[in-house]
């Protein structure tokens, strides 16, 4: 049930997305950690996505403080002769550069520009993490019945870890 | 999977357990079938995403990594058949390894399958930012195929594939969600007739030992 009324939302977002109204903001998609947020981006002629500052805190969690872009305990100064390419106040609105942000944190985007789709992956520092302390990276999915499971709760066992696919 | 099945049921250890993932877009749909089938004892989970795929660096199916009980990786990445039934094509024999296994889960640590550190370390690679690339073109295409946006999804899996050209999931994948003939000018036959006689999967090594 709940998955089908997640899809009703992802498919809805898309199509929300894909129908650019012919004003002078533009609906895409941001995906930030695995997860799609419908944003309004800024549609001045630009390869880069800009979106208001209230959609920033919506789609990826982070926000902008004195100290620089911040989510939780984790922050990324902004350097201090650069901001105009990361902030810009149009008006009444305050947009932030998405894409210049990634860019900054070294993390890989992808667009898809027919349906007005954003992916965002991991940053340089989230990637390959474990290669350091050699602890198996977790993860938590689900078995056949939709109970999920994590790699974490079967410490204590020796686990053999296999993949294979159905194709 | 039914020969994890009775190699687990076999090896009735309480220390040690298989998580088996299936790496399928298309989730219980697909997978479910064969894990229903199969009656797994052990934990059969399905990956939607490919999330293990990225989150492993891994190229292909099937791929094991072995987990101590404090959670750190012993054996990292390597090819790991249950049987030799594709042993023509690929010419990996599935029984040293299964004795291996049986090896680790009696003597854990003090195995010699099992690696030091420095040994692991030296095989994992970190991810190559056109591998880091690769993933999230690879996940914009799912993202997109799953909203029925397939036709669409069909550049970002070429452009994922040409990134990371080694990748066989990537490719396997994309090609089984539409008619890879149409859409990508291939198939998976033609592919690995291309290899001409490079092998399939990453060679792998095991410790001579002498049995008892």
């Amino acid at each position: 049930m709940l998955k089908t009324l997640v899809c009703i939302a992802i498919a809805s977002l898309l199509a929300a997305a894909t129908s650019s109204a012919a004003t002078d903001k533009d609906r895409a998609a941001v995906i930030y950690d695995g997860v799609p947020t419908e944003v309004t981006a800024s549609s001045e002629a630009s390869k880069d996505l800009w979106i208001t500052m209230d959609d920033l805190k919506r789609a990826t969690r982070f926000v902008v403080k004195p100290q620089g872009v911040c989510r939780d305990e984790l922050c990324f100064p902004l350097p201090a002769k650069r901001k105009a390419e990361f902030i810009s106040k149009r008006g009444a609105v305050t947009w932030f550069n998405l894409t210049a942000f990634a860019a900054l944190v070294k993390q890989p985007v992808v667009r898809d520009e027919k349906n007005g789709v954003w992916y965002f992956g991991k940053r340089e520092d989230e990637r390959g993490t474990y290669l350091a302390s050699l602890e198996a990276p977790n993860f938590t999915l689900p078995d056949i019945n939709g109970k999920m499971h994590s790699l974490a709760d079967y410490r204590g066992k020796k686990v053999l870890l296999v993949t294979w696919a159905s194709w | 999977m039914p020969g994890w099945q009775s190699f687990y049921h076999d090896l009735n250890a309480k220390n040690f357990e298989i998580i088996s993932i299936a790496q399928d877009t298309g989730g219980a749909k697909d997978a479910a079938p064969w894990i229903t089938a199969a009656k797994p004892e052990y934990t059969a989970l399905i990956d939607d995403k490919h999330l293990v795929t990225q989150l492993y660096n891994m190229v292909n199916v099937p791929t094991a990594v072995w987990i101590n009980e404090k959670g750190m990786i012993v054996r990292p990445n390597e090819v790991a058949y249950v049987d030799n039934r594709y042993k023509a094509m690929h010419g990996i024999d599935a029984g040293p390894y299964l004795d291996a296994i049986r090896d680790w889960v009696a003597n854990g640590d003090r195995s010699p399958f099992v690696m030091s550190e420095q040994e692991v370390k030296e095989r994992l690679k970190p991810p190559s930012p056109e591998r880091a690339m690769a993933d999230v073109e690879f996940a914009l295409a799912e993202y997109l195929h799953k909203n029925g946006k397939t036709e669409d999804a069909i550049a970002h899996f070429k452009e994922a594939q040409r990134l990371d050209p080694d990748n066989w999931n990537y490719k396997r994948q994309a090609w089984a969600l539409s008619d890879a003939e149409k859409n990508y000018g291939t198939s998976f036959m033609k592919e690995v007739q291309k290899l001409n006689g490079k092998p399939y999967y990453a060679p792998r090594k095991l410790p001579e030992v002498k049995k008892p």
